[in-house]
C-alpha cells in the first residue's frame, strides 16, 4: 500500500499541472459475502464468514502518457475458494507508458495476446479470480499503418507477487492486403513468439530451461467469405503428473474458422486440435485449481449458455497431459463446433407481423486417439484421430416478438457430459434441457420477465426444474427471485432448492446489488474458464462504480 | 481499510474536478482485422453511442435489438452514429460476424479483443454505454431493462443540439 502513495501524489501533480489534453477515469469494484449456516446444506466451517474482495482502479492520460494503477483489498478474507495468495490490502497493478500513433512503451503491468492466445493471454477476470497481468517492459512499434509489432520481457502476476519464471514474446501482424491496396478482399499474416525461462529441476528427462513456443496466422476475407487458421508449435518441457515430472514432450495446436455471412444469414464453422498445450509461468503451477499463472488462453469452444440448468455440464478444455489410471488417459483434445444464425422474415408465415431469430449451435470434443504407455507415461498420437467422446452440446434458440409489449424465447439443448474424463471422477450424463422465456413490457423501463427451466436426466443428480422471475420497476430498480430445484435426486435429502432473491438499482454507470441465497456447488465458468466454488448460503452485495 | 479506500475516492473525486472527460487513446479492431484509434472513429461534431457488449451478454443483445429496431428513426433525426464494441474474446468473436448478419443489425462494428478499452474506461459490467460528443465523454449507463433505450435517445437529443 505504501508503494503506492508516492504513484497518486505523482497523478495529482500531473492533473494540476495542466487541464487540457488530460483524461481520467477510476472504477470502484466491490463484492462482498456473509456465509450463513445452512440446515440442508450444512454449517458454515471456515474461518470469517464476512468476506469481501474490492478493486480500485485509477487511469491518467496526459498528452501521450498515460498512468494507472489498481489496489486490491481481500479483508478480512477473500470470498471462498479463491487463491490463497490474494490476501489483504495491497497494490495490484501498476503501469506508466507512452503511446503514438507509430510506438509504444509500457513499464510495470501490462495486459496482452498474440493471435488468439494459444500460446499468450495475459487478462483480469474478478469474478473468476484471475489476474495473470504481466509485469516488465513492452515494447510496440508500427512502422507502418500495415505493420505492427510487439515485444516485451516480463514475470507473471501471481498474487500479490509475480511468478519465478521469466516470459519473453515477440509478436508481429501484417495486412498484407491494405499493404498491396486491394479493394475487395483482405488477407492478413501473423507470427508469434512466446519463451518461458525457468530453471529445470535434475532428471532423466531431456528438455531445457526455455520452452519456445511459435504460432503462425492466416486470416482471409472476400465478400461474404472469411476464415483463418493458426498453428502453434510448443518445444519440448517436462510433463508433470501428480506433482512429479514423468516425462517430456512437445505440444502442438491447430485452430481452423470459416464462416459465411450476409445480411439475414450467418454460419461459422471452428476445428481445434491441441496436444500437451498447458503452459505456465512456473512449471510448478501445473494443474493448480486456481488457474493462477497459466500464459496461455485455451477456452473451451463450445456455446456459452445463459440459463442456470444450461449451466450445470459445462465443458471445460481438455489441453492436458493426464494419467490416472490405465483406461483414464488424456494428453489433449478434438473436435470443433457450428453456429447458424438466422433471420425470419417479417410478413412470413414463421416470421410473423416482426420476424422471429434462430440461432442453431452444436459442439462435440474427443480425446486425441493415441497408443499410450501407461507404464512409461508415454503416448504416440494420430494427427487427425478421435478418441474417447468427452462432451457434445446441440441448441436451438428462437427469439420472437409477437406485439410492442410481447418478447419470447425458447432454448433447447441435448448436452453428453463425460464426468469420467472431463472432471477425473466418475459417471457420463445425457441431458435434454428446456427453457422458454417471456418479457412483457409496460413502458418507461417498467417490465416482467418469467422464465421455466427443466432439465431432463436418467444420469447423476437426475431431474431438475427452475423458475425465474424478473421485475424491472424502472429502468433503475429491478428485483428478482429464482429457485432451482433438484427434484429428481434419488436421495431424498438432497433434492435441495438452491433459491435466491435480490435486487439492484443502477445510476448512470453505477450499479448496487444485494442477493440472498442458496448457490449450487461446482464450477462457475466464465468465458470458457472454469472455477470450482462450493455450495454456500448467504448474503452477498455488489458494487460497481465507473467514472 | 476503509480509510485508505475513502482517500482514494477523495483523490479521484479532486482530480475529476479538474479533468476533461476525453476518450482514452485506445487501438481497437475492425471486423476485417485493422487496427484503428477510437478516436478516429468517431464523429467530429455529432453524438456517438459506444455500446460495449458481447455475443454471449443477453441483456445487451436485448439492448441492441431494440436499438435495432428504431436506430433508422434516430438517425434521421439527430444523426447519432452507434458503435456496437464488442468485448468478446477469441472463445466467442468468431460468433461475432455470423451473428450480427443473422440479426440484421445496422451498426458498425469494433473489436475490444482483449478489452483495452473497456478497462481504460474502468468498465466493469457490460452492457455499458458511453455517449460522446466527439471525443468527449458527456452519458454513461450501465446495465439495460427493457425501454431503457427512450431514456438513452433523450440523453442523445439532449447532446445532439
Amino acid at each position: 500500500m505504501k508503494k503506492s502513495i508516492p504513484i497518486i501524489i505523482l497523478l495529482i501533480s500531473f492533473v494540476s499541472f495542466s487541464q487540457e489534453d488530460h483524461g481520467i477515469s477510476y472504477g470502484f469494484e466491490s463484492n462482498s459475502q456473509y456465509y450463513m449456516d445452512d440446515s440442508k446444506t450444512g454449517d458454515f466451517l471456515d474461518s470469517n464468514r464476512f468476506r469481501s474482495n474490492n478493486f480500485f482502479k485509477i487511469d491518467y492520460s496526459y498528452k501521450n502518457f498515460y498512468a494507472g494503477l489498481q489496489v486490491e483489498s481481500y479483508e478480512p478474507k477473500a470470498m471462498l475458494n479463491y487463491s490463497p495468495n490474494l490476501d489483504k490490502t495491497n497494490l495490484g497493478l501498476y503501469y506508466l507508458g507512452y503511446k503514438t500513433d507509430k510506438i509504444e512503451f509500457t513499464l510495470g503491468h501490462f495486459y496482452e495476446q498474440f493471435g488468439s492466445g494459444l500460446i499468450l493471454r495475459s487478462w483480469e477476470d474478478r469474478q473468476l479470480g484471475i489476474n495473470n497481468a504481466l509485469r516488465g517492459g513492452r515494447f510496440k512499434y508500427s512502422p507502418k499503418e500495415y505493420l505492427h509489432f510487439t515485444s516485451f520481457y516480463a514475470n507473471q502476476r501471481k498474487g500479490f507477487a509475480v511468478s519465478n519464471g521469466n516470459i519473453i514474446g515477440f509478436n508481429s501482424d501484417f495486412d498484407i492486403s491494405s499493404a498491396l491496396g486491394f479493394e475487395n478482399s483482405s488477407f492478413s499474416a501473423g507470427f508469434s513468439y512466446v519463451g518461458r525461462s525457468q530453471e529445470k529441476t535434475e532428471t532423466n528427462f531431456d528438455y531445457n530451461n526455455n520452452t519456445d513456443l511459435f504460432s503462425s496466422r492466416l486470416e482471409f476475407s472476400k465478400d461474404n467469405f472469411y476464415s483463418n487458421v493458426e498453428y502453434v508449435s510448443k518445444g519440448k518441457d517436462a510433463v508433470i503428473i501428480q506433482n512429479q515430472i514423468k516425462n517430456a514432450k512437445k505440444g502442438a495446436a491447430l485452430l481452423a474458422n470459416f464462416g459465411y455471412a450476409k445480411k439475414g444469414l450467418g454460419i461459422n464453422a471452428t476445428f481445434r486440435r491441441m496436444e500437451n498445450m498447458n503452459l505456465f509461468s512456473d512449471r510448478e503451477a501445473n494443474g493448480n485449481i486456481f488457474n493462477e499463472s497459466v500464459v496461455n488462453y485455451l477456452p473451451a469452444l463450445t456455446k456459452q449458455h445463459d440459463y442456470l440448468l444450461t449451466n450445470i455440464y459445462v465443458y471445460q478444455a481438455q489441453p492436458q497431459v493426464s494419467f490416472q489410471d490405465p483406461t483414464l488417459v488424456k494428453s489433449g483434445e478434438i473436435g470443433g463446433q457450428i453456429d447458424v444464425f438466422y433471420k425470419l422474415k417479417k410478413g412470413t408465415f414463421l416470421g410473423g407481423k416482426y420476424g422471429a431469430k434462430v440461432a442453431l449451435n452444436f459442439s462435440s470434443w474427443h480425446g486425441l486417439k493415441a497408443d499410450y504407455d501407461f507404464a512409461g507415461f508415454d503416448y504416440e498420437t494420430e494427427l487427425f484421430g478421435f478418441g474417447q467422446k468427452y462432451f457434445s452440446d446441440l441448441s436451438l434458440e428462437v427469439r420472437k416478438k409477437w406485439s410492442k409489449q410481447w418478447n419470447t424465447i425458447f432454448y433447447y439443448v441435448n448436452q453428453s457430459y463425460n464426468k469420467r474424463y472431463i472432471e477425473e471422477t466418475f459417471g457420463e450424463i445425457n441431458a435434454n434441457i428446456f427453457v422458454s422465456e417471456a418479457t412483457y413490457k409496460m413502458g418507461k423501463g417498467k417490465s416482467l420477465r418469467f422464465e421455466a427451466q427443466l432439465l431432463a436426466t436418467d444420469d447423476d443428480r437426475k431431474n431438475w426444474a427452475g423458475a425465474t422471475v424478473e421485475f424491472n420497476a424502472t429502468s433503475k430498480l429491478a428485483v428478482y427471485i429464482n429457485d432451482i430445484y433438484n427434484y429428481g435426486n434419488d436421495d431424498v435429502d438432497q433434492q435441495i432448492h438452491y433459491y435466491n432473491v435480490g435486487g439492484s438499482y443502477t445510476v448512470g454507470a453505477h450499479r448496487f446489488a444485494l442477493n440472498y441465497g442458496r448457490q449450487r456447488g461446482g464450477l462457475i465458468c466464465i468465458g470458457g474458464v472454469c472455477r470450482n466454488v462450493p455450495e454456500s448460503t448467504g448474503i452477498s452485495a455488489n458494487i460497481t462504480m465507473s467514472f | 481499510m476503509m480509510k485508505k479506500i475513502v482517500f482514494l475516492f477523495l483523490v479521484a473525486f479532486s482530480a475529476t474536478c479538474f479533468s476533461q472527460k476525453n476518450i482514452p487513446n485506445i487501438n481497437v479492431t475492425t471486423l476485417k482485422g485493422k487496427s484503428v484509434s477510437i478516436e478516429s472513429q468517431l464523429s467530429k461534431d455529432k453524438v456517438t453511442v459506444l455500446a460495449f457488449w458481447a455475443t454471449w451478454c443477453v441483456p445487451c443483445i436485448n439492448e441492441l435489438d431494440a436499438i435495432s429496431d428504431v436506430y433508422e428513426d434516430w438517425q434521421e433525426e439527430t444523426g447519432v452514429a452507434i458503435i456496437a464494441m464488442s468485448t468478446d474474446d477469441s472463445r466467442t468473436q468468431k460468433r461475432i460476424k455470423p451473428m450480427i448478419n443473422g440479426k440484421g443489425w445496422d451498426y458498425q462494428i469494433l473489436l475490444d479483443k482483449n478489452q483495452e478499452l473497456k478497462r481504460a474506461l474502468n468498465i466493469t459490467l457490460i452492457p455499458h454505454v458511453v455517449v460522446l460528443k466527439g471525443n468527449e465523454i458527456v452519458f454513461r449507463h450501465t446495465g439495460y431493462a427493457p425501454g431503457a433505450e427512450d431514456e438513452l435517445y433523450e440523453v442523445i437529443k439532449k447532446h445532439s443540439k
